[in-house]
């Protein structure tokens, strides 16, 4: 069986491809736009036996592009998305490239096209939470996002992507699995999410507090991902993904000073940042958006409205941690802090 | 009476032109289109614009624009525009104005031809110190320009430049002056107020800044240009540079009596004045002259910052505000076309140089 990885070469495209051949599928067909990106791939095809790792470079916003990442394929992973830039990128890298390739597949006359499984990375973002209050669980009976517009353009592209997806599965009929990570952390990746707090000139303001922060280490991600996209009873199912023993965004922060290195932060507690958010927005509208309205009273309940995870139908599939999260956060740290150290 | 505005191409700098249309009280956004449906949905959504659609015939026959902002790639512009017209619609039209200079020429007859107005995004004249810049040439302070130097700054590590070098298929990389054609205009529609020579000696050179020198590999781009022009009265010298930072964009205008400069980034137009302290006096002054014009121009921009003037794009606001008025009243447009014309002839002339296998 042939699999198309797409956004192969990115953070955690090379994490699934590894755990796909440690899953025992050798014949992948890793789909990438940057050639500067294939090193860990080529090092992942010479470092175990059997492999067959096609890499295949183009950019999905290329409808041929798509039909030459489909040929002979019948198990599609998508991770191939905008994760930054103006709205007008995003948009085109993770929808309309989702799209095209969802054309693509239709497009194929084989009939193929019926009977492929399609495996889809989307985000935690796509929940709409807000309107459920505060300190409400997650999981994936919880609606989708009713007002994308006032989300962050990241979580937009990601529900109009999801959606597209359904939609063209109502319609071809092929399988749909669906993942919804939360924040995937891990060596390669960012310091910190937003869920933490966000970094405003030479001070980074805490506003997560005691809220949980729904961390996926990489490797623990990409297992879930592969794991579900190839489990019988997934097809038609959402999964979210995020490891056990989820820490406060505080502990994270504070484990990340200890570790890594002092920076100056500044705690907010939730009605401060709320009042921040007021402000900001009563600024915005009254000065026709000189300055960016980076909180808003909606995407601050959003992102720090102190939710609940719940990763139980990800376990009910046979899914487990292959790292713990206090590996993984050791690890995660020790990174940052040989990045840190080189700078 | 609210006039009807509508925009071709949900790109980037689509969201410029939203926000921007929003804040003139006297027009209206009533849709957007793209071929691409799911761009001109995306815009919509996020703006709540009334109306969105991925076919631009519908889009003028439901709608009916007074104006159309054109925001597709330059290759499609001429067809846009001889579309829009024919519909009665007048047209703003996004930079660069078309591949070619000739096409440049069939878009304002076709607009001019068809009783509609036209203009180009050439925001930046319209920031606060350009307009002062050319108040003080009008009125004389400056004397007579000498000589004009434009510097324009680019980011390719930035989003857009990103975008653009790692697709090669990028609509930018297929024009024929591929990255400078993109953003000549900004450079040279600084100068051609200050040289009115139609066909100025022109000498330029391209290369690229990481060291490969004057000859592009196969799909690779140059992002240094350096463009010499020689008037009857006025020189000028044009830098593009991607390498130089900080990212800046200026002008400095060297006239008979003074010499300004415009530094667009920080929003400052400063001069150099003659003064007449004799010896080492007249060493001492400069310096406190120059402070205390960076004082009153700081004093301007914090007053235009509390009146909720400065934003980015203020200099396009303000070009769509009098250009709306134009055809309101039916004046000349704030853009002559004489200017726009000489713009895309120089460019395309540079381009001949840089890239003459184009041109062959």
């Amino acid at each position: 069986m042939k699999v198309l990885v797409t956004g192969a070469g990115g953070f955690l495209g090379v994490h699934v491809v590894e755990r796909l051949l440690a899953h025992g599928y050798t014949d992948i067909r890793c789909f990438l736009r940057d050639s500067s990106k294939a090193d860990r791939l080529l090092q992942l095809s010479a470092s175990h036996q059997g492999a067959q790792l096609e890499l295949a470079y183009g950019n999905l916003r290329s409808k041929s592009d798509c039909a030459r990442a489909l040929a002979d394929v019948s198990l599609v992973f998508h991770l191939a998305a905008g994760l930054k830039g103006s709205a007008a990128e995003l948009f085109a890298d993770s929808v309309v490239a989702s799209r095209n390739l969802l054309d693509a597949l239709n497009a194929r006359d084989d009939s193929f096209g019926q009977k492929a499984r399609v495996v889809l990375v989307s985000s935690f973002g796509v929940y709409g939470v807000v309107p459920l209050g505060r300190g409400v669980q997650v999981d994936e009976r919880t609606p989708l996002e009713d007002h994308p517009e006032r989300r962050d353009i990241y979580s937009y592209s990601k529900l109009r992507q999801e959606q597209l997806f359904w939609d063209y599965q109502r319609k071809a009929g092929y399988e749909l699995v669906v993942l919804r990570p939360g924040v995937i952390y891990g060596p390669g990746g960012g310091a910190f999410s937003n869920r933490v707090g966000l970094q405003i000139g030479p001070v980074f303001f805490h506003m997560g507090g005691n809220n949980l922060l729904p961390l996926a280490y990489v490797t623990n991600c990409a297992e879930a991902i592969v794991v579900a996209g190839i489990h019988p009873d997934s097809a038609g199912q959402v999964y979210n993904v995020h490891d056990d023993d989820l820490p406060t965004a505080s502990r994270y922060l504070r484990e990340y000073k200890r570790n890594v290195g002092r920076i100056r932060s500044f705690r907010m507690p939730y009605f401060a940042v709320r009042l921040l958010a007021w402000l900001l927005e009563a600024y915005h509208r009254h000065s026709l958006g000189q300055l960016p309205a980076i909180i808003t009273r909606y995407k601050a309940a959003a992102a720090w409205g102190g939710n609940k995870f719940s990763n139980s139908k990800l376990h009910q599939l046979g899914w487990s941690q292959l790292v713990t999260t206090y590996d993984a956060m050791a690890a995660n740290f020790q990174y940052l802090h040989k990045q840190q150290e080189k700078e | 009476m609210t006039s009807k505005i509508a925009i071709v191409g949900c790109g980037k700098i689509a969201d410029a032109h939203v926000e921007e249309i929003r804040k003139i009280p006297s027009v209206q956004l009533c849709a957007v289109c793209d071929l691409e449906p799911i761009m001109a949905e995306q815009l919509a959504t996020r703006y709540s614009i009334p109306g969105w659609y991925f076919d631009v015939a519908a889009m003028l026959d439901q709608e009916k624009p007074d104006v159309l902002h054109i925001t597709t790639p330059p290759q499609s512009h001429l067809a846009l525009t001889r579309q829009a017209v024919a519909a009665g619609c007048h047209v703003f039209i996004e930079k660069p104005v078309a591949l070619l200079h000739r096409d440049v020429q069939a878009i304002i007859a076709a607009a001019t031809g068809a009783g509609r107005k036209l203009s180009v995004n050439y925001w930046p004249n319209f920031e606060a110190p350009a307009l002062e810049l050319r108040r003080l040439f009008e009125t004389g302070a400056l004397g007579s320009a000498v000589h004009v130097e434009s510097f324009y700054g680019y980011d390719l590590a930035g989003e857009y430049g990103m975008a653009v070098k790692r697709d090669p298929e990028h609509w930018v990389r297929r024009l024929p002056g591929r990255l400078f054609q993109n953003v000549l205009d900004h450079v040279l529609n600084k100068i051609v107020p200050f040289l009115e020579d139609e066909e100025p000696l022109i000498q330029t050179i391209g290369y690229c800044g990481d060291g490969e020198g004057t000859e592009a590999r196969p799909g690779q781009l140059l992002d240094e240009l350096r463009v010499m022009l020689q008037g009857a009265h006025v020189s000028a010298y044009a830098t593009f540079s991607a390498h130089a930072r900080p990212v800046g964009h200026s002008l400095r205008v060297y006239g008979t009596k003074n010499t300004a400069h415009v530094d667009f980034a920080a929003r400052t137009l400063v001069l150099d004045r003659k003064q007449g302290f004799p010896s080492a006096l007249g060493r001492l002054a400069p310096p406190f002259l120059v402070a205390t014009d960076y004082l009153r121009q700081g004093l301007k921009n914090i007053n235009s910052f509390s009146h909720a003037r400065f934003h980015y794009f203020d200099g396009m606001r303000r070009l769509l505000t009098e250009f709306y008025l134009s055809i309101e009243r039916d004046s000349p447009p704030p853009i002559a076309y004489s200017e726009i014309l000489r713009v895309s002839s120089m460019m395309e002339r540079i381009f001949e140089q840089v890239y003459p296998e184009v041109f062959a």
